[in-house]
């Protein structure tokens, strides 16, 4: 944590946009725009990623960079963007909580997690930020999953959670090995196709991708 | 001291006309028009001064007194604002919550008149002014508050004299966050197109106008002037809180003053511009999603606030 002191204002800045952009992700009722947001938010988290690189001067680090850009914010975003056009959904996405009251609970799980890891003693006001905002990330994240009906929101929900942890993990360790990273993307490229492959099977059985009717029985 | 006070009044009412008529300007250059000129609202406002005012018989005294308290409030608002120079003669009276509040009677004052007169429009307008104010004011507040706590004082010259001490320093990620929320605020303080359309007669969707729709002559002209000012003095807390950059401090020299003013009126016209390249480039929204835009801007400000607090340690 000694040389990131080098980028530690534009960190900051990063890590705002990317709170930012999960509460543009949080406050949008269109798919494509949830979808355009979740792309930028994996922008920024490549560019987190490229500072670290650049501070520590470790190259597997900007591999891990590169990957984030390549497959969180370009392949990932094309991918929705197909399912969305493949099955045809309706462009608005329907929901448990508005859009005023679940602004206000993504506001408040940002307090909680910043309390949460106050109780922490970090140093370094850098990483308390970095870590208070993947705390962030991964509750609002767990909280988009649980209050749209959408079965893409929810796929979504699970991305917003993967990013709070990768800038968790990326900004405080700088780096985890290059393995575990790639398993990681791996992982998350392959889930996201499985759960693409599942919404056009609920899509087919249901005509629908609306997880509420998943609790009807069907004959 | 009087002077500077008097100097202020005739650049905040010489200016407010001039930025309504480069932004009508902007808009109309987007919309493939030519446009009135950018002096039209002068002479607008010359014309109505001469004429005189048709008034209903129904009208109670609240009526006439309505325009001159708003634009007398309006301009007290702008004696607390830093236009050209930090050190305000009248900064000791008050400070920002002076000034949302001062906004906030200006407001109270044409929302009366407005159902004054009973027409069904006024009542219209006025309900719908204080459905927007309602939710627009907590986040003006929060929004300034971000800025206030990290300079540690919610005196708006000072604010502004430390933010333009800092430099580059001052560019913070609750800095910026408030900037955002601030300009979704000035957007609805100055009914500009998402949540208003100042352009428009058209019953369903005007707010400022059908407020002011019994008004004709010497007070219409007053109210166009007061809405102008309230606009200006708006932008230039954009201006002169977020880029404070080029203001002049106490005790400067008349040559600082003059490329003080100067650099006043190109971020003024700057940021007029921007808001007409955002006007153009969204349309009007349904008047039950408004809470939607305003909780965003409410929320970003308190994100600002969370940040601060995070960063510096609370």
């Amino acid at each position: 944590m000694v040389e990131v002191v080098f980028g530690s204002k534009i960190m900051q800045l990063l890590i705002a946009f990317i709170l930012v952009s999960t509460f543009m992700i949080l406050g949008s009722t269109r798919l494509y725009s949830c979808v355009r947001a979740f792309g930028i938010q994996s922008f920024l988290l490549a560019c987190v990623a490229g500072i670290v690189a650049y501070s520590t001067g470790k190259y597997d680090i900007y591999i891990v960079a590169l990957l984030t850009l390549i497959i969180k914010s370009a392949v990932i975003p094309y991918i929705f963007i197909y399912i969305i056009r493949e099955i045809k959904v309706k462009k608005e996405i329907e929901l448990y909580v508005n859009i005023s009251p679940s602004l206000i609970i993504g506001g408040t799980l940002v307090v909680i997690s910043y309390y949460l890891i106050r109780s922490i003693s970090i140093i370094s006001e850098l990483s308390s930020l970095a870590l208070s905002a993947s705390m962030s990330l991964v509750s609002i994240g767990l909280f988009i999953m649980i209050s749209r009906k959408k079965a893409l929101m929810q796929m979504l929900g699970i991305l917003i959670m993967e990013n709070g942890l990768f800038l968790g993990a990326i900004s405080l360790t700088n780096g985890m090995p290059l393995l575990v990273e790639l398993g990681i993307f791996f992982d998350v490229l392959i889930g996201v196709l499985i759960m693409g492959i599942l919404i056009f099977r609920i899509n087919k059985t249901f005509e629908s991708i609306d997880t509420d009717l998943l609790k009807n029985l069907i004959g | 001291m009087i002077a500077q006070i008097i100097f202020q009044l005739f650049i905040i009412i010489a200016l407010a006309p001039l930025l309504s008529g480069i932004m009508k300007k902007v808009k109309a250059f987007f919309q493939i028009r030519k446009g009135p000129g950018v002096l039209q609202p002068y002479y607008d406002i010359l014309k109505l001064l001469q004429k005189d005012s048709v008034v209903s018989t129904n009208v109670s005294w609240i009526f006439h007194a309505a325009p001159i308290v708003s634009f007398v409030a309006v301009l007290a608002a702008g004696l607390l604002i830093p236009i050209y120079i930090t050190q305000l003669s009248l900064g000791f009276a008050g400070d920002l919550i002076a000034v949302i509040y001062l906004f906030a009677l200006a407001r109270f004052f044409t929302a009366l008149a407005s159902l004054d007169a009973g027409s069904s429009f006024g009542g219209m307008g006025g309900s719908r002014e204080m459905f927007i104010a309602s939710l627009v004011e907590p986040a003006l507040m929060l929004s300034i508050f971000a800025v206030a706590l990290n300079v540690g004082s919610t005196n708006l010259g000072f604010i502004s004299q430390t933010v333009s001490g800092l430099g580059f320093d001052a560019v913070s990620p609750y800095q910026i966050l408030a900037f955002v929320a601030l300009f979704i605020i000035a957007i609805a303080e100055t009914g500009r197109i998402p949540v208003d359309n100042p352009a428009t007669h058209l019953e369903l969707t005007m707010i400022h106008e059908a407020m002011i729709l019994e008004y004709s002559g010497k007070q219409l002209a007053i109210v166009e002037l007061g809405a102008m000012i309230k606009q200006l003095l708006i932008y230039s807390l954009l201006a002169n809180i977020f880029f404070p950059w080029g203001i002049a401090t106490g005790g400067a020299g008349a040559l600082a003053m003059v490329f003080a003013i100067l650099v006043y009126v190109i971020k003024i016209i700057i940021i007029g511009i921007t808001m007409a390249v955002v006007e153009t480039s969204t349309a009007k929204w349904r008047l039950f999603r408004l809470p939607e835009l305003m909780s965003i801007s409410l929320m970003l400000s308190f994100l600002a606030i969370v940040a601060f607090i995070i960063v510096k340690g609370g």
